[in-house]
Protein backbone atom coordinates (compact mmCIF):
# COMPACT_ATOMS: atom_id res chain seq x y z
CA UNK A 1 0.00 0.00 0.00
CA UNK A 2 1.25 3.41 -0.77
CA UNK A 3 1.40 6.15 2.66
CA UNK A 4 2.95 9.35 2.66
CA UNK A 5 5.94 7.96 3.57
CA UNK A 6 6.49 5.35 0.72
CA UNK A 7 4.67 2.35 -0.05
CA UNK A 8 4.34 0.06 3.15
CA UNK A 9 3.94 -3.99 3.03
CA UNK A 10 1.87 -6.32 4.79
CA UNK A 11 -0.09 -9.70 5.52
CA UNK A 12 -3.50 -9.43 5.66
CA UNK A 13 -5.68 -12.68 7.73
CA UNK A 14 -8.98 -12.51 7.20
CA UNK A 15 -11.46 -15.33 9.14
CA UNK A 16 -15.18 -15.83 8.78
CA UNK A 17 -17.03 -17.69 11.65
CA UNK A 18 -20.48 -17.74 11.74
CA UNK A 19 -21.30 -15.15 8.65
CA UNK A 20 -18.71 -12.57 11.03
CA UNK A 21 -15.83 -10.97 9.11
CA UNK A 22 -12.66 -10.84 11.58
CA UNK A 23 -9.32 -10.00 10.41
CA UNK A 24 -5.32 -8.68 11.14
CA UNK A 25 -2.59 -7.20 9.72
CA UNK A 26 1.34 -7.82 10.13
CA UNK A 27 3.46 -5.20 9.01
CA UNK A 28 6.48 -5.43 6.71
CA UNK A 29 8.34 -4.28 9.32
CA UNK A 30 7.71 -7.31 12.03
CA UNK A 31 5.74 -4.89 14.12
CA UNK A 32 2.36 -6.51 16.24
CA UNK A 33 -0.50 -7.67 14.45
CA UNK A 34 -2.81 -4.69 14.21
CA UNK A 35 -6.57 -5.77 14.58
CA UNK A 36 -9.02 -4.72 11.40
CA UNK A 37 -12.28 -3.04 12.22
CA UNK A 38 -15.59 -2.63 10.26
CA UNK A 39 -14.71 -5.37 8.24
CA UNK A 40 -17.93 -5.31 5.31
CA UNK A 41 -17.92 -7.39 2.10
CA UNK A 42 -20.17 -6.95 -0.52
CA UNK A 43 -20.29 -9.38 -4.16
CA UNK A 44 -20.41 -7.60 -7.14
CA UNK A 45 -19.63 -8.08 -10.72
CA UNK A 46 -15.76 -7.47 -10.45
CA UNK A 47 -15.54 -9.55 -7.49
CA UNK A 48 -16.39 -8.95 -3.98
CA UNK A 49 -16.24 -5.58 -2.68
CA UNK A 50 -14.06 -5.61 0.76
CA UNK A 51 -13.75 -2.21 2.74
CA UNK A 52 -12.23 -2.39 6.38
CA UNK A 53 -10.55 0.19 8.55
CA UNK A 54 -7.24 0.13 10.49
CA UNK A 55 -5.24 1.79 13.23
CA UNK A 56 -1.39 1.64 12.30
CA UNK A 57 1.27 2.06 14.85
CA UNK A 58 4.53 1.19 12.79
CA UNK A 59 6.21 2.12 10.95
CA UNK A 60 3.82 5.40 11.78
CA UNK A 61 0.89 5.93 13.67
CA UNK A 62 -2.19 6.38 10.91
CA UNK A 63 -5.98 5.57 10.94
CA UNK A 64 -6.38 3.89 7.40
CA UNK A 65 -9.33 3.47 5.73
CA UNK A 66 -9.12 0.48 2.85
CA UNK A 67 -11.52 -0.38 -0.21
CA UNK A 68 -10.62 -2.85 -2.47
CA UNK A 69 -11.72 -5.39 -4.63
CA UNK A 70 -11.11 -9.19 -4.50
CA UNK A 71 -11.02 -11.70 -7.12
CA UNK A 72 -9.36 -15.45 -6.42
CA UNK A 73 -6.09 -15.02 -6.35
CA UNK A 74 -5.80 -10.84 -6.02
CA UNK A 75 -7.03 -7.70 -4.42
CA UNK A 76 -6.44 -3.93 -5.84
CA UNK A 77 -8.13 -0.60 -4.71
CA UNK A 78 -7.25 2.10 -2.39
CA UNK A 79 -6.67 2.90 1.10
CA UNK A 80 -7.15 6.64 2.59
CA UNK A 81 -5.77 8.52 5.82
CA UNK A 82 -8.36 10.60 7.00
CA UNK A 83 -8.56 13.48 4.66
CA UNK A 84 -5.89 13.24 2.42
CA UNK A 85 -6.22 11.83 -1.31
CA UNK A 86 -6.82 8.35 -1.53
CA UNK A 87 -4.04 6.00 -2.52
CA UNK A 88 -3.19 2.87 -4.20
CA UNK A 89 -3.56 -0.76 -2.57
CA UNK A 90 -2.65 -4.19 -4.48
CA UNK A 91 -2.19 -7.57 -2.96
CA UNK A 92 -1.95 -11.22 -3.89
CA UNK A 93 -3.48 -14.14 -2.07
CA UNK A 94 -0.87 -15.72 0.29
CA UNK A 95 0.15 -19.00 -1.66
CA UNK A 96 -0.01 -20.86 1.80
CA UNK A 97 -3.37 -20.19 2.47
CA UNK B 1 14.83 26.97 33.62
CA UNK B 2 16.02 25.03 30.48
CA UNK B 3 15.06 26.39 26.85
CA UNK B 4 16.47 23.30 24.53
CA UNK B 5 15.85 23.37 21.34
CA UNK B 6 16.22 20.18 19.25
CA UNK B 7 18.88 19.56 15.91
CA UNK B 8 18.45 16.52 14.12
CA UNK B 9 19.58 16.10 10.63
CA UNK B 10 17.15 17.82 7.89
CA UNK B 11 15.62 20.46 11.01
CA UNK B 12 14.49 23.83 9.36
CA UNK B 13 16.91 26.42 10.02
CA UNK B 14 13.65 29.53 11.17
CA UNK B 15 11.75 27.07 13.07
CA UNK B 16 15.05 26.46 15.01
CA UNK B 17 16.24 30.51 14.49
CA UNK B 18 12.97 31.95 15.51
CA UNK B 19 12.62 30.64 19.24
CA UNK B 20 16.32 30.71 19.67
CA UNK B 21 17.07 34.70 19.08
CA UNK B 22 13.43 35.35 20.93
CA UNK B 23 13.80 32.98 24.09
CA UNK B 24 17.67 34.77 24.31
CA UNK B 25 16.02 37.93 23.76
CA UNK B 26 13.46 37.17 26.74
CA UNK B 27 16.31 35.85 28.60
CA UNK B 28 18.20 39.19 28.43
CA UNK B 29 15.53 41.12 29.16
CA UNK B 30 14.82 39.06 32.53
CA UNK B 31 18.27 39.01 33.78
CA UNK B 32 19.14 35.79 32.23
CA UNK B 33 16.71 33.13 33.50
CA UNK B 34 16.37 31.50 30.51
CA UNK B 35 19.40 29.17 29.63
CA UNK B 36 18.66 28.64 25.61
CA UNK B 37 20.36 25.98 24.16
CA UNK B 38 20.77 23.67 20.93
CA UNK B 39 20.56 20.44 21.77
CA UNK B 40 21.21 17.30 19.95
CA UNK B 41 19.12 13.89 20.60
CA UNK B 42 22.32 11.96 21.68
CA UNK B 43 25.43 13.90 20.94
CA UNK B 44 26.83 17.20 20.56
CA UNK B 45 28.51 18.87 17.56
CA UNK B 46 27.36 20.24 14.13
CA UNK B 47 23.79 19.06 12.48
CA UNK B 48 23.18 19.86 8.63
CA UNK B 49 19.58 21.73 8.28
CA UNK B 50 17.47 20.79 5.10
CA UNK B 51 18.25 24.13 3.24
CA UNK B 52 21.28 24.37 1.70
CA UNK B 53 23.53 22.48 3.67
CA UNK B 54 23.16 25.17 6.90
CA UNK B 55 24.65 24.40 9.85
CA UNK B 56 24.02 25.37 13.42
CA UNK B 57 25.82 23.86 16.30
CA UNK B 58 24.26 21.95 19.59
CA UNK B 59 26.59 22.35 21.71
CA UNK B 60 24.57 20.09 24.49
CA UNK B 61 22.95 16.59 24.20
CA UNK B 62 18.83 17.24 25.35
CA UNK B 63 18.46 16.14 28.79
CA UNK B 64 14.51 15.35 28.62
CA UNK B 65 13.65 16.03 32.51
CA UNK B 66 15.20 19.28 32.84
CA UNK B 67 12.65 22.15 34.24
CA UNK B 68 11.57 24.03 31.26
CA UNK B 69 10.73 23.70 27.72
CA UNK B 70 11.95 20.96 24.97
CA UNK B 71 11.30 22.75 21.80
CA UNK B 72 11.28 20.46 17.93
CA UNK B 73 11.49 21.94 15.26
CA UNK B 74 10.47 20.47 11.74
CA UNK B 75 12.09 19.86 8.76
CA UNK B 76 12.95 21.30 5.50
CA UNK B 77 13.23 19.53 2.12
CA UNK B 78 10.89 18.76 -0.75
CA UNK B 79 7.44 18.50 -0.50
CA UNK B 80 6.49 16.83 -3.43
CA UNK B 81 7.82 13.68 -5.32
CA UNK B 82 7.20 9.95 -4.76
CA UNK B 83 8.33 9.11 -1.12
CA UNK B 84 9.73 5.81 -2.35
CA UNK B 85 12.24 7.96 -4.24
CA UNK B 86 12.53 11.49 -2.30
CA UNK B 87 13.37 12.45 0.77
CA UNK B 88 10.15 14.64 1.66
CA UNK B 89 9.52 15.93 4.28
CA UNK B 90 6.97 13.82 5.62
CA UNK B 91 9.51 10.84 5.54
CA UNK B 92 12.01 12.98 6.89
CA UNK B 93 9.60 13.39 10.10
CA UNK B 94 8.77 9.84 9.72
CA UNK B 95 11.97 8.85 10.73
CA UNK B 96 12.43 10.53 13.54
CA UNK B 97 10.70 7.73 15.05
CA UNK B 98 13.12 5.33 14.13
CA UNK B 99 15.50 7.56 16.37
CA UNK B 100 15.83 8.75 20.09
CA UNK B 101 13.53 10.96 20.00
CA UNK B 102 10.49 8.90 21.17
CA UNK B 103 11.82 7.65 24.25
CA UNK B 104 13.29 11.37 25.02
CA UNK B 105 10.22 13.03 24.06
CA UNK B 106 8.00 10.42 26.40
CA UNK B 107 10.47 11.59 29.58
CA UNK B 108 9.71 15.12 28.70
CA UNK B 109 6.23 15.04 28.57
CA UNK B 110 6.55 12.46 32.11
CA UNK B 111 8.41 15.37 33.90
CA UNK B 112 6.63 17.33 36.44
CA UNK B 113 8.00 21.15 35.12
CA UNK B 114 8.99 20.21 31.14
CA UNK B 115 6.76 21.19 28.51
CA UNK B 116 7.37 20.03 25.13
CA UNK B 117 6.84 22.91 22.40
CA UNK B 118 6.51 22.31 18.38
CA UNK B 119 7.29 24.22 15.49
CA UNK B 120 5.90 23.25 12.12
CA UNK B 121 6.29 19.54 11.36
CA UNK B 122 7.76 18.83 14.93
CA UNK B 123 4.33 18.38 15.93
CA UNK B 124 3.56 15.67 12.91
CA UNK B 125 6.95 14.07 13.72
CA UNK B 126 5.79 13.55 17.45
CA UNK B 127 2.59 12.31 16.04
CA UNK B 128 4.13 10.09 13.53
CA UNK B 129 5.91 8.58 16.38
CA UNK B 130 2.57 8.21 18.03
CA UNK B 131 2.86 10.41 20.61
CA UNK B 132 0.06 12.76 20.52
CA UNK B 133 -2.89 10.52 20.42
CA UNK B 134 -5.56 12.39 21.55
CA UNK B 135 -3.98 15.53 22.35
CA UNK B 136 -4.84 18.78 20.69
CA UNK B 137 -2.37 20.32 18.16
CA UNK B 138 -1.26 22.09 14.67
CA UNK B 139 1.46 21.66 12.49
CA UNK B 140 2.51 22.94 8.90
CA UNK B 141 -1.08 23.73 6.66
CA UNK B 142 0.37 21.36 4.47
CA UNK B 143 0.63 18.75 7.19
CA UNK B 144 -2.42 18.69 9.20
CA UNK B 145 -4.48 16.64 7.22
CA UNK B 146 -1.52 13.92 7.89
CA UNK B 147 -1.96 15.23 11.84
CA UNK B 148 -5.71 14.23 11.78
CA UNK B 149 -4.94 10.54 10.53
CA UNK B 150 -2.76 9.88 13.30
CA UNK B 151 -4.94 10.53 15.96
CA UNK B 152 -4.79 13.64 17.28
CA UNK B 153 -6.76 16.64 17.20
CA UNK B 154 -6.28 19.01 14.78
CA UNK B 155 -6.86 23.28 16.12
CA UNK B 156 -5.74 25.26 13.22
CA UNK B 157 -4.77 27.98 15.22
CA UNK B 158 -1.70 29.67 14.75
CA UNK B 159 -0.54 28.30 18.44
CA UNK B 160 -2.27 25.57 19.99
CA UNK B 161 -1.51 25.26 24.24
CA UNK B 162 -2.60 21.85 25.41
CA UNK B 163 -0.78 22.26 28.59
CA UNK B 164 2.42 20.12 29.05
CA UNK B 165 2.39 20.48 25.10
CA UNK B 166 2.29 23.58 23.28
CA UNK B 167 2.13 23.17 19.17
CA UNK B 168 2.47 25.74 16.59
CA UNK B 169 1.97 25.89 12.74
CA UNK B 170 4.58 26.77 10.00
CA UNK B 171 7.86 28.21 10.11
CA UNK B 172 7.56 31.43 11.09
CA UNK B 173 4.57 30.72 13.83
CA UNK B 174 8.17 29.73 15.61
CA UNK B 175 7.94 33.67 16.29
CA UNK B 176 4.54 33.83 17.86
CA UNK B 177 5.04 30.54 19.66
CA UNK B 178 8.04 31.79 21.71
CA UNK B 179 6.46 35.05 22.31
CA UNK B 180 3.46 33.04 23.68
CA UNK B 181 5.69 30.51 26.15
CA UNK B 182 7.02 33.70 27.15
CA UNK B 183 4.09 35.32 27.79
CA UNK B 184 2.92 32.14 29.95
CA UNK B 185 6.42 31.42 32.27
CA UNK B 186 6.88 34.96 32.82
CA UNK B 187 4.07 37.30 31.85
CA UNK B 188 2.89 40.08 29.34
CA UNK B 189 5.73 42.64 29.70
CA UNK B 190 8.25 40.29 28.93
CA UNK B 191 7.00 38.88 25.72
CA UNK B 192 6.10 42.76 24.94
CA UNK B 193 9.37 44.11 25.43
CA UNK B 194 10.70 41.30 23.24
CA UNK B 195 7.78 42.38 20.49
CA UNK B 196 9.17 46.22 20.40
CA UNK B 197 12.86 44.78 20.14
CA UNK B 198 12.16 42.49 17.02
CA UNK B 199 9.58 45.00 15.81
CA UNK B 200 6.96 41.82 15.46
CA UNK B 201 3.54 41.39 17.00
CA UNK B 202 1.79 38.03 17.00
CA UNK B 203 -1.08 37.33 15.63
CA UNK B 204 -3.67 35.59 15.84
CA UNK B 205 -5.59 33.42 19.07
CA UNK B 206 -3.56 31.19 21.15
CA UNK B 207 -6.16 28.04 21.23
CA UNK B 208 -6.51 26.39 24.97
CA UNK B 209 -9.58 24.38 25.87
CA UNK B 210 -10.47 26.86 28.49
CA UNK B 211 -13.81 28.85 28.63
CA UNK B 212 -16.75 28.64 26.92
CA UNK B 213 -16.73 26.10 23.69
CA UNK B 214 -18.03 28.04 20.52
CA UNK B 215 -21.57 26.69 19.16
CA UNK B 216 -21.74 25.42 15.56
CA UNK B 217 -24.18 28.56 13.98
Amino acid sequence: MRTPIGTMHATMTFDNVEGTWTGSAVGGDGGPAIPLRDIRTESTADGEHVTWSQTITTPLRLNLDFDVVVDDERMTGHSRAGRLPRTAVSGTRDPAR
Amino acid sequence: MLAQIILFDGFDPLDVIAPFEVLSAGSDALGGAIDVRLVGLESAGPVTSGTRGLELNATHVLEPEAPGMVILPGASGPTVGDPDLVRTIPVILAGLAGTALPDLIRRAFAAPDTLVATVCGGGLALAMAGLLEGRTAVTHTLGNDVLEATGTTVVRARVVDDGNLVSAGGVTSGLDLALYLLEREFGPRIAYSVEQLFEYERRGTVWRAQGHAALTV
